[in-house]
Parts: structure tokens; sequence; C-alpha cells
């Protein structure tokens, strides 16, 4: 997809235009969700809210005053994702009160919880297949000690007696299948309930 | 922006001021985004995987025969379930459960609006009826829409219709008929998922008295 520059987006949805904003929408929800994954801490009902909220803001301050560089466009909707995610998380510290955790326990409905995370319990199926599939018990491994235990590329090949190239083309293969099998699959409700997580 | 980059993101070793610079650059190439976000998912179903058990990295392959034999087993005995479940729920009628909104006349029909609301508790309520449900959040026109209708129950969920190629009404609604009268009471959900996208699915609850 071709990037329409800000400032015509901007032109476009000041001047009314509904499918500017549709392309607005379409170019910047991935960056969003990358930004506000890593700031919602895999609370995936949350995430979402704050994607939207995001671009609702952006969308209307481009319908009335427009921002200052139009240019900048990408930077303001990022910066924007950024304080609204401050926000709720300032809010949910504020509403912090201590509780009875062991009876919060009891009583979780495990159906929100799938709500929660649905997002993450999808790519767990898909990490399950993708491990099935995995030919080689060291290619399993070496993918949990660099995603898992945070472990340095240099030192996994070390350990493992790997060549460099040999890693990168390993866990390129990997990264390659998991996206397959999330695109081809598109996991149920009812699958990430039988994961039992 | 090359691999390296996105490796340090999602391990969480850029400082601040670069990582803002890497999310600013993600936000004008949608196309990196996605490559990222898809390293983000791996690395946390990796971790939701781990925390059931490390042994999945380690194990030796299973036998595929055997599982092929119980995955066979376990989709004759689902389609069992849903055969007999339908026949039993909703005996076959003129009007499908869910539908697409055709004529201006069920416009003028009952009507029921839903929206993702953060905090609210209360799930709305299925009028009687021929009802059209207006669905309200952001949507691409350019796109098509699947609209899955799911009976929750306490630890599991049974889709009872789905409908395919859905257009959005506008880039704010999409719009969808359901045969209120044909559902048990309980409660319900409208999931929406833009088709031939890797988008998540977007979940909408209600409750039919």
């Amino acid at each position: 997809m071709d990037f329409v520059p800000g400032g015509e987006l901007s032109r476009r949805i000041r001047e009314g235009d509904v499918s500017a904003e549709s392309e607005l929408i379409r170019q910047f929800e991935p960056g969003l969700r990358v930004l506000l994954r890593r700031r919602t801490g895999g609370d995936h009902g949350l995430l979402q809210d704050l994607v939207q909220e995001t671009l609702l803001v952006v969308i209307q301050r481009l319908r009335g005053a427009g921002i200052e560089d139009p240019q900048k466009l990408a930077a303001f909707a990022a910066q924007t994702a950024r304080n609204l995610a401050i926000a709720s998380l300032r809010k949910a510290e504020r509403q912090k009160t201590d509780v009875d955790t062991d009876a919060t326990d009891r009583n979780a409905d495990p159906t929100q919880n799938v709500d929660a995370i649905a997002g993450d319990l999808e790519a767990a199926l898909a990490v399950r297949a993708l491990l099935r599939e995995l030919p080689q018990a060291r290619d399993r491994l070496m993918l949990k000690r660099f995603y898992l235990d945070d472990h340095d590329k240099h030192i996994i090949c070390q350990e493992m007696d790997l060549s460099e190239a040999a890693f990168n083309q390993a866990l390129s293969r990997a990264r390659k299948r998991f996206r397959q099998i999330i695109e081809e699959r598109g996991f149920a409700k009812r699958d990430l309930l039988s994961l039992g997580l | 922006m090359n691999q390296a980059h996105i490796d340090q993101y999602v391990a969480g070793r850029m400082g601040e001021a670069e990582a803002c610079a890497f999310e600013d650059y993600c936000l004008a190439n949608p196309e990196f985004a996605r490559q990222v976000e898809y390293e983000q998912r791996l690395k946390a179903g990796l971790a939701l995987v781990a925390r059931g058990s490390t042994a999945e990295f380690v194990r030796s392959n299973d036998h595929p025969l055997r599982w092929n034999i119980a995955a066979a087993a376990a989709v004759l005995l689902s389609l069992f379930t849903m055969y007999f479940v339908w026949g039993h729920y909703f005996p076959p009628s003129a009007k499908p459960l869910l539908a697409a909104v055709t004529s201006e006349s069920q416009r003028s029909g009952p009507a029921l609006r839903l929206a993702l609301v953060r905090g609210n508790e209360n799930a709305p309520v299925l009028p009687d009826g021929s009802v059209r449900v207006e669905i309200v959040g952001l949507f691409d026109p350019g796109f098509h829409y699947s609209v899955g209708l799911d009976k929750l129950e306490k630890n599991t969920y049974d889709t009872v219709a789905t409908l395919y190629s859905q257009h959005p009404t506008s880039p704010v609604t999409l719009e969808v008929m359901i045969e209120s009268d044909k559902l048990p009471p309980g409660t319900y959900s409208l999931r929406v998922r833009k088709q031939s996208s890797d988008e998540e699915s977007l979940d909408f609850s209600f409750v039919k008295f």
C-alpha cells in the first residue's frame, strides 16, 4: 500500500472526505497496535479500545482545528496514542484498591479472561502448531531462548554450536510460518477456550 | 529500520527515545508495523505456551497418525453435536436467524445499537421480532466483514450463525438483521471480523430474555 502523505490526508479530512478517514485508519492502525501493545501489558481489550480512541481523537482533530504541522501527522498520532495509554494507566492506578485476591480468583469469569487475552491465545495456538511442525528440537529450543529467555543471538549460536547464518535462517523460517498459520487458520473463540489457559 | 531494530524493540532493549522514533516509523510504514506486530504476537504466544509447560519446546514430535485420528473423531463429534443442537433449537423456517439489511422497511422495525463501551457492565437487551442491529465501531468501507453470532455459555461458545461479505453502512456502522424470536434466552455475542485481513475480531455482547 502506498503511504499517502500526512499533509494531503489532513487536507482531505478537513474538507470532509470520508474516504480519507478510511485511508488514515488503514495506514495508522497497524503502527498504533504495535505502539499500544507495548504499553497495555497484554490486555487485548484495552489495546483495542485505545487504538479506536486514538483514531477517533486524530480524526476529530483533523476535522476541526487540524494540527500544526500536517507533514508530521504520523508522529502526532503516535504521541496521541502514548498520551492516551499514560492516561489509562494513571486511571487504573487511581482505581486500584485492596482486594481479596483469592476470592477474586475464585469468582473470576473465565469467559471475560478469554476476551481480555484472546489475541494472545490465538498466537499461542499458532505457536503450538508451529512447534509441532518444527522438525528439530534444536529449533524449538532456539525460539524459546531467543524470545522467552531474551538470550543474545551470539550466545545462543555459541552454546548451541550454530552458525549465525543457520540461526537467522531457522528464525526467519519460524517467523514466516507463524504468520502463515495465523493468516490461514483464523482461530475461533472455541479453539481458544480449548487451550485451557 | 531492519530486523535487528525489530528484535531490540520486541525484546524491550531500546531506550525510550529510540523506541519512540521506531514507533513513529511504524505509523508511517504500515507493512513494517504488521511485521513487528507478528513478532510481538509470536513472543506473547510463546510466553503463554511456556506458561502451561516448557515441555513443548523440548519434546520429540508426536506421532502424526494418532493426532489425525483424534482430530477426525473430534470433527465428527462436533458435526453431530451441531446437527443435534441446530435441529433442536432452530427448526427450519423461511427467515434466517442472521441476515443482511436488504430493504428500507426493515429500518422502521425494532432496532438495537451495539458499541464497545469500556466499563459498561450492563449488556444491552435484544428486543423481540425482526431486529435491526446497528454495530458501532471503526469500519473500513473498502472491505468485507464477516459477522458471527455466538451463544455464550459458562465455559464455551456456540456459533449459531455466520454471515459473510457484509459492507459497512458507513465508516462507523455496520448493520445486520436478527430474528430475535428464534433465539432461546441467554447471552450472545456478535463477532465482527474484517475478511482477508489479520485483524482480530470485535465482539459485541447482548442479552435475550
